[in-house]
């Protein structure tokens, strides 16, 4: 690739609140990735309660894990799972009886540093809350991209994140909004997007809309964006294609008419 | 005003949407002052020290933090005694 001699952009995602998409995001956009001939690796930083390996599909390949490696019992080289699906898609596994405690920040930079020179992009999933296991997430990374869902209690928790990942020094920030249900927006039941991007005062990256065929694909572990028709496929295709540094327009995934708009310009008072 | 009568139009009270929104700027206020209320109480005892070294102050000072959206102003108001 183009930056073949580039080291590598390590890239956190995280979101304080549990559940809200960050393993889907890390598989997705790491695949999408892997898909336009980046080199891509991926990190399972929930040591404790993996999951990434089993949205990829690779937990039948899975031999050692982040620990070993970090213990010395294995190679980074002989931790790394490929996934046969892409020219180079990788994935360092989880410890799955293991503590977020036993690994430090420290030890994840190091880690991240061997990576670098043979990598386009290594995303770490971090693992939900802001305790030990956040900070050796965030340790290494370049850039933070959170996750949210347009819902009080977690956009409050990005908030949060926010707040930590800038006293952290990062200034790389990026918002993902997951789950969003254009329909409920319009009927006033549900945050929008430019509402959070109001409260939350950070640069968006995606807008992924509420699919079923996410839990589709997770069943079958395969990468929704290995399914081009899917709209999350596509939200997720996009963001990979921002991060690689391309200008892509917000698509809305609305269809909110030209008369609504145009009387919500007539009534509103800015 | 402007919003009394767009409500009318839209035939819709506050919406679901309207209180997360008003729900989340209270909230999100909060929470960003929280961490930093202990700051706010050391500001305003240094930030008093020195102008009583120079005036007398009188009633009840004030040091506050006000934000909106990414921006923060500290809003210090000092009343100091007159002749
Ligand atoms: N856009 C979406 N549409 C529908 N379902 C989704 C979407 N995104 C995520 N999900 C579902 O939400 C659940 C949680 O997703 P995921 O595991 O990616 O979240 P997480 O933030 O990594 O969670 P944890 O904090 O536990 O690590 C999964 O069951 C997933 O299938
Ligand atoms: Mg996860």
């Amino acid at each position: 690739m183009e930056n073949k001699n580039k080291d590598g952009q390590v890239i956190v995602v995280t979101s304080g609140k549990g559940g809200v998409g960050k393993t889907t995001t890390v598989a997705n956009v790491a695949s999408a990735l892997a898909k336009m001939g980046h080199r891509v690796v991926v990190i399972d930083l929930d040591i404790g309660l993996k999951k990434l390996d089993l949205i990829l599909g690779l937990e039948n390949r899975v031999i050692y894990d982040i620990i070993q490696v970090i213990e010395g019992e294995c190679t980074l080289k002989q931790a790394l799972v490929k996934d046969k699906r892409f020219p180079e898609l990788y994935m360092l596994p989880a410890a799955q009886t293991r503590n977020k405690e036993d690994i430090t920040p420290e030890q994840v930079v190091a880690l991240c540093a061997q990576l670098r020179p043979d990598f386009d992009y290594i995303f770490i999933d971090c693992p939900a809350g802001i305790e030990q296991g956040f900070r050796n997430a965030i340790a290494a990374a370049d850039q933070a991209l959170v996750v949210t869902n347009p819902e009080v209690s977690a956009v409050r928790d990005a908030d949060r994140i926010i707040g930590m990942l800038e006293s952290a020094a990062f200034t790389d920030i990026k918002l993902v909004v997951n789950r969003l249900r254009n329909e409920m927006v319009r009927q006033g039941d549900m945050l929008s997007v430019d509402d959070l991007l109001e409260h939350l005062c950070i640069d968006l990256v995606g807008i992924v809309p509420e699919d079923k065929g996410i839990l589709v694909s997770t069943n079958k572990g395969e990468p929704v964006v290995l399914n081009e028709r899917s709209q999350a496929a596509i939200a997720f295709n996009n963001i990979a294609r921002r991060l690689s540094g391309e200008d892509i327009e917000f698509l809305s995934f609305d269809d909110e008419s030209f008369w609504r708009r145009l009387t919500r310009g007539l009534f509103s008072s800015r | 005003m402007l919003d009394l009568i767009k409500r009318i139009f839209s035939g819709e009270s506050s919406s679901p949407r309207d209180q997360a929104n008003s729900r989340l700027r209270l909230v999100l206020t909060h929470d960003r002052l929280g961490s930093s209320a202990q700051l706010m109480e050391t500001l305003k005892e240094e930030i008093l020290e020195v102008i009583a070294r120079h005036v007398d102050i009188e009633g009840n000072p004030e040091v506050r933090l006000i934000t909106e959206g990414k921006h923060a102003a500290l809003d210090i108001n000092i009343p100091i005694k007159g002749r």
